[in-house]
């Protein structure tokens, strides 16, 4: 019914068109599944939830020179400011901006340093009791700061410890896996600290580190010549915002410098800019492949067609119909195909393989082979179509005419 | 006979337009598409600084207690600790070499309509300028008694000086940085490199820092590190002076050793070091060990070319044998189609390594076409990396090497795709297609 025995006999006769052809959709097949699967890896990455409304949050750092001010009560007067401009909802000041790819990270353990114990790394930032509001993060457990309990590290050279955390849900469920860690004790360095309040979720400052959504607040403020501030905005409202601030900034107070006035969502794609790269040069590499294969198949049975007009004038001359034709060609391509794709699966597997101990990357799943072969398939058969169709209309008349 | 071979390659092209421009489109987009992901590589891996990179070297100490693991690809730390640093750089040898920290400042002038702006420094010793090559506009490097002092005066770049002064020899002129007044020594030339091999601790591709100023400033003025600092234990650190002595590592080193032979006098050197500061209660391991990077280890170290870059590299080399692949069936068509006049021309005389050479010089022509077409797709290419964030900038660009590797590939590419059909259609027997005429 299909024909296949003339096919392949015919096919044996110029093997050199169908191995090239079989040579492209292998290779097409390993880069496309491998490549797709990449994507998918790295789209899972960028789209992931932060906890926070990156286009609601802006952060800017200030660098004072002048001496002539107290620090301690210019950044109480700054902070009310920038509460009061129109379409802001809350602002802080804040040591370690979340997402910015840099920060703090350390150990926090059961046990006082230097005792041996169990201790969960989590990215820490220092915040107030506007912390939470401002970042606008929702607490699942627990309370937020009080006043009191804000430890203030300034000009006056006293360093008392913070004796509270709030801690994000990340990391309480790695340090008491056994669950319930609202109230417990853990240990900053020597330090004693109570977990008053868990956060639902919330990534720290590296979106790449090993455990990106461990995350503690400590209940801090540092004042010091550089400080970093956070501002949260109405939605819609911050472009606006952050245009005044410097000059709200500077009329305050001008022996400083106001500078990297940056949205939230800026500050992850810059650091993400990498992977935002990749995903780009493999979504095209993808596209201009299958069109570079597409045009081959076509190219590949445009010759063939060219070549046998004399034979399928014959066929067509004893009686084949126009669909017989067309079958011819595409079972012809179909077997050619799937022997490509099944060398292809095997190459996309072994090329997966590679890529694992590159990446920090699962296996290549079934499901990405499959779906791409099918997908290839596709494509091949419909490259061969219009060739096919314009072999269908060769006349007859042609096989008597040129003998 | 190639200006004839030529002639027939472009009549041929000319005859069957369609499928020629195809096949130059295959290849351009072959080599446009790895062109793009090669030029990306090639300028993240091209030596920053080919005259003396062999002679540079950044050392690293193993200072952490024995069973303790750091978290660095050899388990050794990537900068120094303060101590050891200061220790280094008072060494007999050798003869130069520098430790190194980032800090920065907010610049302001006193009387000015320059708004103050905030600006990156490094802090050195007064040979950083001749190791690394930069070279002076203006002035000179301070003095040994300005770094053993600890000296206000600091080294700008042009770039700096044209911010704070619109250009000229400022040298003598005094500015603000935070709360202290420095004077400037000297104005070099804008160092423009696109890899920051000298500190890679905060991004490979960071531009250098515009002011440099005396290393032994950071004790003197209590100087804030703006690079990395990472510990391996428990240390109490309240002072200031806690933090430089603590085990930390916050310093960067790098020593000029010019010869083996001095490389391998400082790797003894760097030994005994390490014995005498074990004398004292530190090293407490039971193998000394250093390692001694120089500028091309260093950039490996820091993995400056990510995995990102040479994974799309290969994938971009498997899409050009896909390209090839395509061009071989191409060709093929083209070639066997023209069988009957090849018939001819062998029965006139032509001989099988002539007809050869003519395909042959016809594939190059389309190489060279692709190759060309190429560089324009590789130019949209590398536009696109650029688009996507402002650090490809300097780095998504094409420099000449590659820029002449493109038509070179793409006609290397062809031939090899035109070998076989070329070989195909030089066996022609002229006698088939004389009878079938």
């Amino acid at each position: 019914m299909l024909e296949i025995k003339p096919i392949i006999n015919a096919m044996l006769r110029s093997k050199v068109g169908a191995i090239l052809l079989l040579i492209q959709i292998a290779i097409t097949t390993a880069i496309v599944s491998n490549a797709a699967f990449i994507i998918s890896d790295r789209l899972t990455y960028l789209k992931q939830d932060t906890g926070y409304h990156e286009q609601a949050l802006f952060t800017f750092n200030v660098m004072t020179f002048g001496r002539d001010v107290n620090i301690d009560q210019q950044i109480e007067l700054d902070e009310a400011m920038l509460r009061q401009i129109p379409g802001v909802i809350d602002a802080s000041l804040m040591q370690t901006i979340p997402l910015s790819g840099s920060g703090s990270a350390s150990g926090f353990g059961e046990k006082p340093e230097p005792e041996e114990g169990k201790r969960v790394r989590a990215s820490y930032m220092f915040g107030d009791e506007h912390a939470l509001n401002t970042l606008g993060v929702k607490l699942s457990e627990g309370r937020n700061f009080s006043d009191d309990e804000i430890v203030v590290h300034g000009s006056d050279g006293k360093q008392t410890a913070p004796s509270v955390v709030i801690a994000s849900k990340a990391f309480t469920d790695e340090m008491f896996p056994e669950g319930n860690g609202l109230g417990k004790t853990i240990y900053m360095e020597d330090k004693p600290v109570q977990i008053i309040g868990i956060v639902e979720r919330m990534a720290g400052a590296w979106l790449r580190d090993s455990k990106p959504f461990n995350v503690l607040i400590i209940p801090l403020v540092k004042t010091d010549t550089i400080q970093d501030f956070v501002v949260r905005t109405a939605p819609g409202q911050r472009a606006q915002v952050m245009a005044q601030i410097e000059d709200k900034m500077q009329a305050l107070y001008d022996k400083r410098v106001v500078r990297e006035i940056e949205g939230f969502d800026l500050l992850k794609s810059k650091y993400n800019a990498k992977d935002t790269l990749m995903l780009r040069m493999l979504v095209v590499l993808i596209v201009v492949l299958v069109l570079v294969t597409a045009l081959g198949v076509f190219g590949l049975t445009l010759f063939n067609i060219s070549k046998r007009t004399k034979q399928i004038g014959t066929r067509r001359a004893l009686g084949a119909r126009k669909s017989a034709i067309i079958r011819y060609f595409l079972v012809e391509n179909a077997l050619i195909s799937v022997s490509g794709l099944v060398i292809g699966s095997v190459a996309a597997y072994l090329l997966g393989q590679q890529l694992m101990k590159v990446f920090s990357l699962p296996a290549l799943p079934l499901s990405f082979i499959v779906f791409t072969a099918l997908s290839v398939l596709a494509m091949s058969l419909l490259s061969v179509l219009a060739p096919a169709k314009r072999a269908a209309d060769i006349s007859p008349s042609i096989a008597t005419r040129s003998i | 006979m190639f200006t004839h071979y030529l002639d027939l390659s472009w009549r041929s092209f000319k005859r069957t337009p369609v499928v020629s421009f195809l096949m130059v489109l295959a290849i351009a987009i072959g080599v446009g598409v790895t062109m793009t992901s090669l030029s990306v590589y090639h300028m993240m891996s091209m030596d920053p600084i080919p005259e003396k990179s062999n002679q540079l070297f950044h050392p690293q100490l193993q200072t952490v207690d024995e069973g303790v693991k750091l978290w660095t690809k050899d388990g050794m730390p990537r900068q120094m600790t303060y101590q050891d640093a200061v220790n280094l750089m008072n060494a007999p040898i050798p003869e130069r070499k520098t430790a190194s920290v980032k800090t920065g400042f907010s610049v302001h002038l006193d009387a000015s309509t320059v708004k103050p702006f905030s600006s990156a420094a490094r802090l050195v010793n007064r040979q950083f300028f001749e190791i690394f090559n930069l070279e002076f506009i203006n002035g000179a490097t301070w003095s040994e008694n300005d770094d053993l002092n600890a000296s206000p005066v600091i080294v700008i770049d042009d770039y700096l000086n044209n911010k704070l002064f619109g250009g000229g020899n400022n040298v003598g002129k005094s500015i603000n940085l935070d709360d202290g007044q420095y004077q400037i020594v000297g104005i070099i030339k804008t160092w423009d490199i696109h890899i920051k091999f000298y500190d890679l601790n905060n991004g490979a591709f960071q531009k250098p820092e515009h002011i440099y100023m005396p290393f032994s400033l950071v004790a003197a003025r209590e100087l804030d590190n703006w690079g990395n600092t990472n510990g391996w234990k428990f240390e109490p650190s309240n002072t200031f002076q806690d933090k430089l002595n603590s085990e930390r590592f916050w310093v960067q080193f790098w020593a000029e050793l010019p010869d083996e032979q001095a490389k391998q006098r400082y790797g003894e050197y760097l030994m005994a070091y390490m014995q005498e500061q074990q004398k004292l209660g530190r090293f407490n391991r039971d193998e000394l060990v250093y390692k001694l990077n120089n500028v091309e280890d260093w950039m490996e170290f820091f993995s400056v070319v990510s995995k990102d870059n040479k994974v799309l590299v290969a994938l971009s080399f498997m899409f050009l044998a896909v390209c090839l692949a395509n061009i071989l069936g191409l060709l093929l068509a083209k070639f066997l189609r023209r069988a009957p006049e090849v018939g001819v021309r062998r029965a006139l005389g032509a001989s099988k390594r002539q007809v050869f050479y003519q395909h042959v010089v016809e594939v190059s022509l389309l190489g060279f076409l692709g190759g060309t077409l190429g560089i324009v797709i590789s130019q949209l290419g590398l536009w696109g990396v650029r688009a996507t964030h402002s650090v490809y900038t300097n780095l998504a660009t094409m420099d000449a090497t590659m820029l002449f590797a493109s038509p070179v590939i793409a006609i290397v590419s062809c031939i090899i795709a035109g070998l076989y059909p070329a070989w195909i259609v030089c066996r022609t027997t002229p006698a088939i297609y004389l009878k079938s005429q």
